[in-house]
């Protein structure tokens, strides 16, 4: 008796709950994006990258044909075929989004992820460079995730043009793309050849992607990056220092030097650039030099002191 | 299944400690000097705790990409190219990162909330509600 008493009444709580709850959702999501006033005065009311070629995608392998789109727009030959065994995990029938970029390493390019906005897709798009993003086209509570190549945007009929799975250049109003977008925190990336940057990327996710890539693909191959983030972001001491050790390896030990001097004229704090000019200039054998550089990263707390300490020791 | 990858993953973390030795081994002629990797992840206190946590979170990801149905060739060149921010995110989370390309299962009360969804523009499921 009592429970039947009960029925109507939960029945009636579930349905609030189920109204408010897609309520909620609806005042969310369904707003089209805005930019921001300075992107709004100075981007182009619309752009279309041409010539990016698409690869319909074949079961649940939108990840390797995205990538594909990515890598051969940028001259990089490489098949779907050949990436699918690279970044397609069987059993999760998808792929993840760190072996979306690791693989992007492997084939020569950089890829950096973008920041959460539209205004950096919009700013890249315009800039010529595709994006791959990667969007839920369903509900966080059954999630159907998907990667797309973002090729063109029309701001005036606010819309997006994607290749995105078995369709090319398909048109998605700005709204129901944001909306399928924000689910994925608005994940997005570029993959660029070493010595070109991304129009809208801050200066410490740029030196994170271009360090990351250097691990994989060494010094030599990272070089012209190194260089143009230096020109890019002249007043980002790490990137003079970043510049610094790819020159050293690579046996350019004057050029090295003359970065690490930079390094530490645009950041007097930075103990491990001190520490790299200190080293550098000793190997040279210029001993009075190395020895100011070397104390100046003694003086700095942290965990170069030691390092440093040592060395002028050797002394 | 469990007894192989008992076998295989002290292979496999030996086989990357050896990889990482050789580099740090290399001969150096003069003063090393700090590797902007090292520099960039100096903020984080114990640096040799660090790497020692990246070559295991490594080893796990092989192991877990190897359970996942990913080839015994691929897999070793696959996380090579994880930057070790990815590794850590791998190794750790690898069953909650959203892979590209899931089903939606097919309950009927789904397919009716999503088909409103469509229709509101809220999401793409249906190519015909475009």
């Amino acid at each position: 008796m009592t429970t039947r008493r009960f029925r109507p009444l939960l029945n009636a709580r579930f349905a609030g709950v189920l109204l408010s709850a897609i309520s909620m959702m609806l005042a969310g999501c369904a707003t089209t994006p805005q930019l921001a006033g300075s992107t709004e005065a100075s981007l182009p009311m619309r752009a279309m990258i041409e010539g990016v070629p698409f690869h319909a995608q074949r079961e649940y392998q939108c990840g390797p044909a995205s990538l594909a789109m990515m890598l051969n727009s940028q001259d990089v030959e490489v098949a779907v075929d050949t990436l699918i065994p690279q970044v397609f995990i069987p059993e999760r029938e998808g792929s993840v989004q760190p072996e979306m970029l690791a693989t992007t390493r492997r084939h020569g390019l950089i890829p950096f992820v973008l920041n959460d906005t539209f205004d950096a897709l919009l700013t890249e798009i315009a800039a010529g460079h595709p994006v791959a993003v990667m969007q839920n086209l369903s509900l966080p509570a059954w999630p159907m995730w998907h990667y797309a190549v973002a090729i063109g945007y029309d701001r005036e009929a606010e819309e997006m043009i994607l290749h995105s799975g078995e369709e090319a250049e398909r048109i998605e109003s700005f709204r129901r793309f944001d909306a399928t977008w924000a689910r994925s925190d608005r994940w997005a990336f570029v993959a660029l050849p070493p010595g070109q940057m991304p129009e809208a990327i801050g200066a410490y996710r740029a030196l994170d992607a271009i360090a990351s890539y250097e691990q994989v693909q060494g010094p030599q191959a990272t070089l012209p990056a190194w260089e143009t983030f230096a020109v890019h972001f002249p007043t980002t001491a790490m990137g003079h220092f970043a510049l610094g050790n790819a020159r050293h390896v690579l046996g350019d030990r004057e050029g090295a030097i003359e970065a690490f001097r930079e390094a530490v004229r645009h950041d007097g704090e930075l103990a491990v650039a001190w520490l790299n000019l200190g080293l550098s200039l000793q190997n040279r054998g210029n001993h009075e030099e190395a020895e100011q550089a070397l104390k100046r990263a003694a003086e700095l707390p942290g965990q170069w002191q030691a390092q440093a300490l040592d060395a002028l020791k050797r002394h | 299944m469990n007894k192989l990858y008992r076998f295989l993953s002290p292979l496999l973390i030996l086989a990357l400690l050896l990889g990482s030795v050789s580099v740090a081994a290399a001969p150096v002629p003069t003063n090393e000097l700090v590797s902007t990797q090292a520099a960039l992840s100096a903020e984080r206190p114990d640096a040799d705790r660090e790497r020692i946590n990246e070559i295991l979170s490594r080893a796990d990801v092989q192991e877990q990409l190897i359970a996942q149905g990913v080839d015994l060739a691929e897999v070793e060149a696959r996380v090579a190219a994880l930057s070790n921010e990815e590794a850590r995110q791998m190794a750790e989370q690898l069953e909650q990162l959203p892979a590209g390309a899931s089903v939606v299962g097919a309950l009927l009360f789904v397919f009716v909330v999503l088909l409103v969804t469509d229709i509101l523009g809220l999401t793409n499921v249906f190519p015909f509600t475009r």
